[in-house]
């Protein structure tokens, strides 16, 4: 196997808060391999989009601390990186996409000029060629007239446009890691697909490895190799894709797939199917929990030992952080 | 919109608030307490009841008020704002001398203000708990809340007793003839102490709310994409964010023009400027009603050019206005 792109070993991130300092991520430990995609999951919350950030060494400071760990890129430790190393790979190595196309771009600056300080940035290139770059990859992201949309404001733009104009400017300098926080939860179903396809797309042609964050199981089934799923600052459950949705291992993970909703289900099926399921509660504030299970609390399976002894990932055919993994009805 | 179109209906607008300015400052004076034919005759030295009638005849003190309103509208729209009751000279001539120094006076405070007031707050912003945003929060409400004489005198005191770096008054040195560079600098070196105790008041307020701005603009996601994309904290600050903080900024800068040329005013009579400050100052003292209604018309079209340009380069520095058909 090769080397990976990306490992998180043991990543401890904390916050200052005014309930103290809380632990946003206690022990993150996960790969990403070159020119796949990974996707992160979990609900709000749970500590994915920090996962995301310390990725890019952004985590917000303060009051947000690194507290433990290694983040390595090609063997690198990002987190003992200086400042001026890490930006030379935000942008070129590792390159980002966020939730909110619609405040990710500056207002005051043409899109076109957004993209083009990207590459000015990272490629040795004059403004004329950079210019013409932008032109091709507002191409590329499948944005037409793009000679035409590099000189409009964000504002100018639809949603799907302004997060077609985010991918273009990720892939402006050719990174190899791209990490897309909840990238289409902003935006219309049908929009959603032509992002993903894009994704795909781009990844086929520039080889680049994806993380996707997201909280969406169908997001998770149609993009994604491998799947690490997330809960109150852990990872609870790891594995393929297949395995993860096939045979989920982890009550919450069923739970979570539990929530997708089945096309073509009709009213008169509901004898025949079980009815769209929720999982009860809301993930515990970071600040109260205690030293069990994070998820005991909203578990139907959870007895006293859950709630005293938190369990550890453990192999169960793959990486799982359950007393009674597998046990019950799947939902 | 066009921006032509959007200037042309804006100066109507602005005519508009002028006459209303006029006619509403026309009538305060003519209800306050004070006869302005008494005072002619006391600098006289003295009148008969028939020279006080005379005098009335000649200003047209003896029409009615609607009358007198109406004659005084109709000067104005031939830009003549009538003659002077105390020097005796058409005002125009005398506010022509005054405005100048005025304006100066109003724009140099206005960009030491916006100026240094942004930097302090950017500075600030940087860590808000940190102990220089800690000095500038107290500097701007000190600032903010000292009375401009008062600052003014402790300016003196300090930069041209103690230290004496600057002139304490006047807008050039007694004896000084000289003329173009020598001028200017003559009149900088004047300019600085009045200037500084004008820009004192607002900078505090651009201090605090470019602080605040900033601070809000730095947590948005656009400057997270900015960090993302690999720019040095000084890009991030001053291209990404302070582009964005400075509207609101602009925004009250606008709006603290009227409050500048008021401000000018207790500036012009601590430095003993020759501006249009003092003029207005001294005409109340004398019931000088046409050269007090002169200033204040031409203060009001002061603002309203004032206010033009700021929405101008308030589109200037935001497309979402230039474009967003309103």
């Amino acid at each position: 196997m090769a080397d990976p792109l990306m490992s998180l070993r043991d990543l401890r991130v904390e916050f200052d808060t005014r309930h103290g300092r809380v632990t946003a991520l206690s022990g993150i430990s996960l790969d990403v391999m070159p020119g796949e995609t990974l996707g992160i999951v979990g609900e709000s919350g749970c500590g994915k989009s920090i996962t995301a950030l310390a990725m890019m060494g952004l985590v917000p400071n303060p009051p947000g601390h690194v507290t433990g760990g290694q983040i390595l890129f090609q063997g690198e430790d990002i987190t003992r990186a200086k400042p001026r190393r890490l930006r030379r790979l935000r942008g070129r190595e590792i390159a980002m996409i966020f939730q909110e196309p619609m405040t990710s771009l500056n207002p005051v600056f043409t899109v076109g000029d957004q993209i083009a300080e990207a590459i000015l940035l990272h490629q040795d290139v004059s403004r004329a060629q950079a210019e013409k770059q932008v032109v091709d990859l507002l191409a590329t992201v499948g944005i037409p007239e793009p000679a035409r949309r590099a000189k409009a404001y964000p504002h100018e733009l639809s949603g799907g446009m302004r997060q077609r104009v985010m991918i273009a400017m990720a892939i402006s300098c050719r990174p190899k890691l791209l990490i897309a926080d909840e990238p289409t939860t902003a935006l219309d179903v049908t929009v959603q697909a032509q992002i993903f396809d894009l994704m795909r797309d781009i990844q086929r042609e520039f080889g680049v490895a994806i993380v996707l964050i997201t909280h969406d199981m169908g997001a998770i089934a149609e993009m994604t190799d491998r799947v690490a799923v997330m809960y109150a600052g852990r990872i609870i459950e790891q594995g393929t894709s297949d395995q993860i949705l096939d045979n989920p291992l982890h009550p919450y993970t069923r739970g979570l797939i539990g929530c997708i909703p089945v096309l073509g289900r009709e009213a008169g099926d509901a004898a025949s199917l079980p009815p769209l399921a929720e999982i009860p509660g809301i993930v515990p504030p970071l600040h109260l929990l205690g030293d069990g299970c994070a998820f005991a609390e909203r578990c139907a399976l959870a007895d006293d030992y859950c709630r005293a002894v938190r369990p550890p990932l453990e192999e169960k055919g793959h990486p799982v952080a359950c007393h009674h993994a597998g046990q019950g009805v799947p939902a | 919109m066009g921006t032509a179109r959007y200037i042309t209906r804006r100066l109507a607008y602005g005519l508009i608030l002028m006459i209303g300015v006029v006619v509403l400052n026309f009538i305060l004076i003519h209800a306050a307490p004070g006869d302005p034919a008494d005072v002619i005759a006391g600098e006289m030295g003295g009148a008969t009841e028939e020279m006080m009638a005379q005098i009335r005849a000649r200003y047209g003190l003896d029409q009615p008020l609607p009358v007198q309103l109406w004659i005084y509208l109709s000067n104005i729209a031939r830009f003549d704002l009538g003659m002077s009751y105390y020097f005796d000279r058409p005002v125009t001539e005398l506010i022509g001398q005054r405005i100048w120094p005025t304006v100066l006076l109003v724009l140099t405070a206005q960009l030491i203000a916006i100026a240094l007031g942004v930097v302090m707050g950017v500075l600030a912003s940087r860590r808000p708990n940190g102990p220089f945003s800690g000095f500038v929060s107290v500097f701007s409400t000190v600032g903010y809340a000292a009375p401009v004489f008062w600052t003014g005198l402790m300016l003196i005191i300090l930069f041209s007793v103690i230290v004496p770096l600057f002139p304490v008054e006047g807008m050039t040195s007694a004896r000084f003839r000289g003329t173009g560079l020598a001028y200017a600098l003559n009149v900088a070196h004047h300019l600085v102490l009045p200037a500084f105790t004008l820009a004192i008041i607002f900078l505090a307020q651009y201090a605090r709310l470019s602080r605040a701005s900033m601070i809000e603009v730095l947590g948005a996601d656009y400057v997270r994409t900015a960090r993302a994309k690999g720019l040095g904290e000084g890009a991030v600050t001053f291209r990404h964010a302070l582009r964005n903080a400075v509207l609101p900024i602009l925004t009250v800068a606008g709006i603290q023009f009227g409050n500048l040329i008021s401000g000018a005013l207790l500036v012009e009579t601590v430095f003993n400027w020759p501006g249009m400050g003092r003029l207005a100052f001294d005409s109340v003292l004398r019931r000088d009603y046409p050269t007090l209604l002169g200033v204040l018309f031409c203060a009001s079209g002061v603002v309203v050019i004032a206010n033009l340009l700021t929405d101008l380069s308030y589109r200037l520095a935001d497309p979402r206005i230039r474009t967003g058909g309103r």
